[in-house]
């Protein structure tokens, strides 16, 4: 559902008058603050700084009233507040900010004047007629634009007969602005019924010599504002040489209301160029509801290269059954571009008569299309599950395969046995590759995984023993409860191949159910290579997935018990680093206790707490208690960047300094925590001048790298 | 929850190279380039001419994806930052073998270029509502970043302007061009979900991003950094380089904690836009409550609750969304990957799982739209209407209390306050 446009009755009207309205009945709505108003009063009126008086104006926006209005006046002369001034001026309610403003426009000039100017036209002060009048006649083209724009907004007939009266302006930028300020105009009329002006007033719009772009938004509203009657103007841009204004004509063909102009285009498909008609039938498409169908379809079946390959792929959003069959003529022609374009349209031609129909067209087919049917029937999912069967049993290999493909994609779990069949006992060995991808893409389709699985299993215990290991590799896709089981039974058995694809398949398992399948593997299982790939398995779903903190820290602990060497046991400091909890932080800290990991332990323990500190975790405490000597930490000089181009971080890195070598920053890399990238695409360091219980030191760290600050010696 | 969930990407998911991602999701309403003779080696009057405004840290990553494309020619940049200026000069001259790539400082130069088809705006959020104003009076097209606007007056300017003049407008928000989250919003809006209950954005963050009025520090150069415009729209405050990160300056309303915000505008942008599209590409809430145990709770004119909270998600990486009906849900993140209640609603099909934020296919689906004047995934209404609930909730966030916005006038209901809130002048000279 795409909304409604409402853009020819401007919100900005609507919502300053329904503010005006609010204000007048706020006792029943939420009411702004009387009290606060006079706090910000009182430092507008006071000594304060700039800053504090900008943040007051700011404050006034909300809870100003006529009250404060001769204050924020006063700084509109001022260059360094006029702008707060006028955030409050052009929010406030009532009459008392537009003649603040008309006062201020009489002494004002260059910019001050100008944004005065333009928060008269944001509050469309009708009684600032005259004098927008006057300074349109400015020689500052500035103040005159603005006045123009200011004048448009305001948009009522004294407004346009002001701006029409300059369209002759001999400044093009005035020129330009007062146009604009026209089309706003016209712009209103339109929302309010008043079509025949509109129109007038967009057509002298046109012909007035201007940027280009101010003829197009004019002619774009004067098609509109015609209704029905603005089609030959619409069709008139789509032949014109001008390409803007063909651009144009696409575009209001695409938002032209009702269902004539949709005729129109498909008239104007045989006498635009080929180019220019590939265009057009684009735009046809994108009229879904109104769309001539019947012309789209045609333009794909004959003529120009270009427009049938636009038609063709326009059909795949609007085409229905009808254009089944010219689209399979098309999807077997020699030229490939335009047999190409025909597939893909009829994989998502949308319809359920579509399927009805290909489905229909499937027992009967013959030649290049009966294989074409067999893959749309995939492609589609079209349920036609006998024609498949029949299919598989073609002497030509082609339809076999497409047939196998097809049903991996169809085929429900009553029918898969058929395909269990194919993939580990085919007829043909040709067949077996297809067969095989066809049972995986059915059997990770199943709703019912369960299912699927008791049939694998079953299979498996049937199957050769060249098939049983593809069967588990299915099994591992499939996933599940029964496939678990399956798995874990193959990886304890007696047979070496299905311990090494069951324990294989099972490491690689891909969901937190396998860890007590894992884990069970790691301590019984019947090889060591193989217990060790249950291991690695285990501490991978540790590593990998979201649990309790825990959890994770409990894991880490039983896979810890089981390591027999240290390239496990740094497995699991991986975890650590790459899940940092407390828990985990505590784990590692653990571990700084065994000798031959002490080092590695070490180094996880800071990465750890560096990222706990970037989340605001305060882990002094357990770093002190680990044995992390306090120091005095002093940050002498901090520079962050590459070659000349530095940033002074000294400050941030000194905020971060606590009792310890480890810098926490307060975001995860640098730039983040350094407030910015200060040499994008390029290596950056970070140098620290520093001293540790008094002694000076110097190091540098590589682009967000850990920051332990070496002991001076 | 998401330990029991189907895990699709174990189970359906395709790792493709993003480029052949590319090929496979991109141009869903226009016809093949190669048709029109614009692939490959495209003649040179059949490129589209590019500009660049404010080309900082994601500019320079959208300026890439722009550069991908064989139909454009990256003609000129400007920027107020000297460094940012030659740096993008050099990335595109580099790119091109040539030493052609214009600099401006002003914008204005750069609009009143008649050879310039289209503008990439990638300046901070403070610029973005007014420099596409310009762009579209000027007659270019847009692809301006995010953050689009900075209340709700301007979403609506922006609205009614880019219709005004027929121009093409393209938010950055690039996860409407992603299949796992395109995929996301199709289950939601198709009812496959069944009714929708709640639709889950992720902000970052509800607390205030200040940028206000820090004390005096001396100006640089003008050819270095041109103080004035930078300022742009915002309203006067001295030079201090502490606010020269654009990306927080100005950003998201311009009144919560006095002088900006930005966590619920700078993620809602791109999560709200994603519930709504969901929704149908429906209205802003209509009602707007203050945070109360991290959640801020808005809710939908049909009764769907849309809920702003940055716990509770499954890790799917960044700007998650979850899309909640009365038969399903759906959860989506940058990594790339879904989460569905169950298997059965992807319906065999095959979602591409493109992670991270690439912008490469949004970029494309831009430039295609720029050719055939249709309206690209993001267009401004879309825009504007995620924009508009992001800037109502921050008002019901700093007002601490709730309001209720009527779309119809675009005002909130019996609320004077909150009303004030709208809109906010600009510095002078600058109109919208």
């Amino acid at each position: 559902m795409i909304l409604t446009q409402r853009f020819a009755r401007t919100a900005l009207v609507a919502a300053l008058l329904l503010v005006a309205v609010t204000s007048t009945r706020a006792a029943d709505g939420f009411k702004v603050s009387a009290e606060k108003e006079k706090e910000q009063i009182a430092i507008l009126r006071s000594d304060a700084p700039p800053q504090d008086k900008a943040i007051a104006c700011k404050k006034l926006a909300i809870d100003g009233s006529s009250e404060c209005v001769g204050d924020l006046a006063k700084l509109l002369s001022d260059p360094q507040l006029a702008s707060w001034s006028r955030i409050a001026l052009e929010a406030i309610p009532g009459t008392a900010p537009d003649e603040a403003l008309r006062k201020a426009s009489e002494s004002l000039e260059g910019n001050l004047l100008v944004g005065v100017l333009n928060s008269i036209g944001v509050r469309r002060d009708a009684n600032s007629i005259d004098l927008l009048t006057a300074r349109l006649q400015e020689k500052d083209g500035e103040v005159a634009s603005a006045a123009a724009v200011a004048l448009g907004r305001i948009g009522n007939a004294a407004a346009a007969k002001t701006l029409r009266a300059s369209l002759a302006d001999s400044r093009v930028n005035v020129r330009s602005a007062v146009a604009e300020g026209c089309v706003l105009c016209a712009e209103r009329w339109l929302a309010d019924g008043q079509a025949a002006d509109a129109v007038a007033l967009y057509d002298e719009v046109r012909k007035t010599e201007l940027p280009k772009q101010r003829i197009v938004e004019a002619t774009r509203g004067s098609i509109l504002a015609r209704k029905g009657d603005g089609i030959p103007l619409l069709l008139e841009q789509l032949r014109s040489n001008d390409k803007k204004l063909f651009e144009l004509g696409l575009y209001v063909a695409r938002e032209f209301p009702g269902s004539e102009i949709d005729k129109s285009l498909a008239a104007e498909l045989s006498t635009a160029t080929p180019e220019r008609a590939a265009f057009i039938v684009q735009a046809m498409a994108d009229r879904k509801e109104t769309v001539v169908v019947a012309a789209v379809s045609k333009a794909a079946a004959s003529g120009p290269k270009p427009v049938r390959l636009a038609a063709i792929k326009a059909l795949s959003a609007v085409g229905d059954a009808s254009s089944v069959t010219p689209l399979l003529e098309t999807a077997v022609d020699a030229d490939e571009d335009l047999a190409l374009a025909a597939k893909a349209t009829l994989a998502e031609l949308p319809g359920d008569k579509v399927n009805t129909q290909i489905a229909a067209m499937l027992p009967n087919a013959k030649g290049k299309t009966y294989p074409l049917l067999i893959e749309l029937v995939g492609q589609r999912r079209i349920e036609a599950t006998p024609a498949l069967l029949k299919a598989i049993d073609s002497s030509d290999k082609n339809i076999r395969q497409a047939a196998l493909l097809a049903l991996g994609e169809t085929v429900s779990l009553r029918n898969l046995n058929v395909l269990i069949a194919q993939a580990i006992g085919t007829k043909n060995a040709d067949d077996t590759a297809t067969a095989q991808q066809a049972l995986k893409t059915a059997s990770v389709r199943m709703p019912d995984r369960e299912a699927c699985a008791t049939e694998l299993a079953a299979a498996l215990e049937k199957a050769p023993a060249a098939s049983k290991i593809l069967l588990l590799d299915i099994l591992g896709d499939v996933g599940g409860e029964k496939a678990l089981k399956t798995l874990s039974t193959a990886a304890k058995s007696n047979n070496p191949q299905l311990q090494d694809a069951g324990s294989r398949v099972l490491g690689k398992w891909a969901s937190l159910d396998a860890a007590p399948v894992l884990l069970d593997l790691a301590k019984t299982g019947p090889a060591a290579q193989f217990r060790n790939r249950a291991l690695k398995g285990y501490i991978s779903l540790a590593r990998r997935f979201a649990m309790p903190d825990q959890d994770r820290a409990d894991m880490c602990q039983k896979a810890f018990d089981l390591c027999k060497d240290t390239t496990e046991q740094k497995l699991i400091l991986d975890v650590c680093r790459i899940q940092p909890s407390t828990e985990t932080l505590k784990f590692a800290i653990k571990l700084m206790k065994v000798p031959e990991l002490k080092e590695d332990a070490t180094q996880t323990t800071l990465v750890v707490a560096q990222k706990l500190g970037a989340k605001g975790i305060n882990v002094g405490e357990q770093l002190s208690k680990a044995g992390f000597e306090k120091v005095k930490v002093e940050i002498v000089k901090a520079e962050y960047g590459a070659g000349a181009t530095q940033k002074d971080v000294t400050a941030i890195v000194k905020k971060q300094a606590v009792d310890l070598p480890l810098i926490t920053l307060a975001a995860e890399g640098y730039n983040a925590s350094f407030g910015g990238d200060p040499a994008p695409n390029t290596v950056k360091q970070l140098k620290i001048q520093y001293k540790i219980n008094g002694k000076a030191g110097e190091a540098t760290f590589a682009e967000n790298a850990l920051i332990v600050l070496p002991m001076p010696k | 929850m998401a330990n029991n969930a189907m895990q699709l990407p174990r189970r359906r998911f395709l790792k493709t190279a993003l480029s052949a991602a590319g090929a496979a999701v991109m141009a869903p309403t226009i016809i093949p380039s190669s048709a029109l003779g614009l692939d490959g080696n495209v003649a040179p009057s059949e490129r589209l001419i590019i500009g660049g405004i404010g080309i900082g840290n994601r500019g320079l990553y959208d300026l890439g994806c722009f550069l991908e494309q064989s139909d454009i020619r990256f003609a000129a940049v400007c920027d107020v930052k000297q460094a940012r200026r030659t740096l993008v000069k050099k990335m595109v001259d580099d790119k091109y073998g040539t030493t052609l790539c214009d600099m401006h400082v002003d914008y204005r130069e750069l609009l009143d270029r008649s050879d310039i088809d289209a503008v990439l705006i990638a300046t901070g959020p403070n610029w973005h509502c007014t420099m596409s104003m310009a762009a579209a009076k000027a007659g270019k097209d847009i692809y301006c970043e995010k953050p689009c606007t900075k209340n709700i007056e301007q979403s609506l300017i922006l609205r009614d302007t880019i219709k005004r003049t027929g121009r093409i407008f393209q938010a950055g928000t690039q996860r409407r061009n992603l299949p796992h989250f395109a995929f996301a919003c199709e289950l939601a809006r198709t009812g496959k979900l069944g009714k929708m209950k709640k639709v889950f954005a992720h902000p970052a963050g509800m607390a205030s991003m200040l940028s206000g009025w820090l004390p005096a520090e001396e100006e640089p150069k003008k050819e270095e950094i041109d103080w004035n415009t930078y300022l742009g729209p915002a309203a006067y405050r001295p030079f201090n380089k502490a606010l020269l990160n654009g990306f927080h300056f100005e950003k998201g309303g311009g009144f919560i904690g006095a002088f900006g915000a930005g966590g619920v505008l700078e993620w809602g942008s791109h999560c709200v836009d994603l519930c709504q599209w969901a929704m149908g590409d429906c209205e802003p809430p209509i009602e707007y409550n203050p945070p109360k145990d991290g959640h801020l709770i808005a809710k939908y004119a049909n009764g769907t609750e849309l809920i702003f909270r940055e716990k509770e998600w499954i890790p799917l990486g960044s700007c998650p969304v979850r899309f909640e009906g009365e038969t399903g849900w759906v959860e989506a993140g940058d990594s790339g990957k879904m989460v569905l209640s169950s298997p059965e609603l992807l319906a065999g099909r095959t979602v591409l799982e493109i992670g991270g934020y690439p912008a490469t296919f949004h970029v494309r689906d831009f430039l295609d739209c720029v050719k055939s004047r249709s309206q690209p995934k993001t267009n401004a209404l879309a825009a504007c209407n995620a924009h508009i609930a992001c800037h109502a909730a921050n008002v019901a966030l700093y007002l601490g209390r709730q309001v209720k916005y009527d779309n119809k006038t675009n005002t909130f209901i019996d609320d004077e306050p909150a009303n004030r809130m709208r809109s906010e002048a600009l510095r002078e000279p600058w109109r919208l």
